[in-house]
């Protein structure tokens, strides 16, 4: 794949905090309409991948681009705000905002960031409560819904920001093993619907099933990036073969 | 019952007295507690923004109002600012005046004392807030005024309202002490009746009461307050 091609680009991207150092060099690629899964062990800078990209973390060293955003140079939350139109987020922990109801959550930031119209942000918030099957709980708080709805619900609000890519932070992590299919069940969804996605994952039967390419990160670095069949089933790097000895 | 005597009360002139000083003490008590508020919310904002010079001044202002005898700010306020030399003419009676009445002082005083407990309180508030709403408030793209008013500050508002009541219940409070400077507010027209009728006890009692009826009219509307701004999975919100 060649770099112009991609969507989004890392190159040798370093991140410390304070003395660890989480990323020790992490190039990637990702192609529009591809789904990548980052697995690895705890520590081992997942997150912080996902956090760069959308410019959460000020990086070190190195280079990101999404689209035509370069990122590293993006100083301010209000410089970036075209960058977080292009990329979503949905985290572990939900993070709905627990002053407003799930229809309001999904409707905010595109009226009040985007400045789009009203009524036209809430057809497309109702549209999407459906599409994670869960419009009767459009008048309902955070704090009255599960773990899985609330996600479901993160992931929706995710959407309403007409995103090209979505940045998928564990987010099934702290669920209920019921809850989980549900949440995947809207991600595979979304998947074949060819939207980009990167997912930091500890669910491997999913990586293997929805994604493209798979990701393996060990002390800060890419160790192994390959489809899933191979990575899975062939792993080249003794490393990977130790993680996955220990979760398969 | 006791051999308390009120007949006093019936004397129109200590009607009106005990009437003003209600409407002062009210007054008192509106203006320096709107005050405060803006204040704790001004300063509250200014610790959001991580400016170290800026954390310097507000905590230094936090410090003295916190840590000095409300007494002794209002006394000092009085005989600094009326020693100014600031003065007006009155256009009614033509005769200059200084520019900060007693009353003046006395709100300023309390704004300020009432302000930095408010800071306080306030910025509990927002440093109890979850690192990981701000996080998916960044990842919309608010940026950092519109994250505060949208994000934020309603739901900071929410954790800190019984702190807020606390601040707000004493300040009232303390508008009495504005008395030693001669501001004609309740407690001191009280002074007046009692060095003119001897009656100190009965005064007292029914000062007492007045204070206890306008504070527990204060303290409802801040529970009907916290019941309206309750949300589910805090505090209350069911």
């Amino acid at each position: 794949m060649s770099r112009i091609e991609a969507l989004i680009e890392l190159d040798n991207v370093r991140k410390s905090f304070g003395d660890f150092e989480v990323l020790k060099g992490i190039s990637m690629f990702v192609q529009k309409g591809e789904a990548v899964c980052i697995i690895g062990p705890s520590g081992s800078g997942k997150s912080t991948i996902l956090r760069c990209i959308n410019g959460l973390f000020p990086i070190d060293e190195g280079f990101i681009r999404v689209g035509t955003h370069r990122v590293h140079e993006l100083k301010s939350d209000k410089a970036m705000r075209s960058l977080r139109h292009q990329v979503a987020m949905v985290f572990q922990q939900y993070n709905l905002f627990p002053h407003r109801t799930a229809l309001q959550n999904i409707m905010m930031a595109p009226i009040q960031v985007l400045g789009h119209d009203r009524a036209e942000v809430e057809e497309r918030a109702r549209k999407l409560l459906k599409k994670v099957r869960l419009s009767e709980k459009a008048d309902s708080y955070p704090g009255q819904l599960s773990g899985g709805q609330q996600q479901r619900v993160a992931i929706a609000r995710a959407l309403a920001m007409q995103p090209e890519v979505i940045l998928f932070d564990e987010v099934t992590a702290a669920l209920d093993p019921e809850t989980v299919k549900d949440v995947l069940f809207a991600i595979r969804e979304l998947v074949e619907e060819g939207l980009t996605c990167i997912l930091v994952t500890h669910e491997m039967k999913f990586a293997r099933e929805v994604s493209q390419r798979v990701c393996f990160t060990d002390h800060g670095l890419i160790v192994e990036s390959a489809p899933p069949a191979e990575l899975f089933d062939n792993p080249q790097d003794p490393r990977t073969r130790e993680f996955l000895g220990q979760v398969l | 019952m006791l051999g308390l005597d009120y007949s006093w009360l019936a004397d129109p002139a200590y009607q009106r007295w005990l009437l003003i000083g209600v409407v002062n003490t009210l007054k008192l008590a509106a203006l320096s507690s709107s005050a405060a508020i803006l204040i704790g919310m001004l300063g509250a904002l200014g610790f959001t923004l991580r400016i170290f010079w800026l954390d310097a001044l507000i905590e230094l202002f936090v410090e003295v109002f916190r840590n000095t005898p409300p007494l002794l700010q209002m006394l000092f306020a009085y005989f600094t600012l009326s020693t100014l030399g600031l003065r007006v003419t009155d256009p009614s009676t033509g005769l200059s005046v200084p520019l900060l009445s007693a009353f003046a002082c006395a709100a300023i005083s309390l704004s300020l004392f009432g302000g930095a407990l408010a800071i306080e309180a306030f910025r509990s508030g927002i440093e109890t807030m979850p690192r990981s709403i701000v996080d998916a408030a960044r990842s919309l793209g608010y940026g950092r005024w519109a994250r505060f008013w949208r994000i934020e500050a309603p739901i900071a508002t929410r954790i800190c309202l019984p702190g807020l009541t606390n601040i707000l219940t004493n300040l009232f409070k303390t508008t009495s002490q504005a008395s030693v400077i001669t501001v004609p507010e309740l407690m001191y027209y009280a002074g007046q009746i009692y060095n003119d009728t001897f009656r100190t006890l009965e005064v007292m009692i029914l000062v007492l009461l007045i204070y206890v009826a306008l504070v527990s009219i204060l303290t409802l509307a801040m529970a009907r307050l916290e019941a309206f701004m309750a949300f589910p999975g805090y505090g209350r919100g069911l």
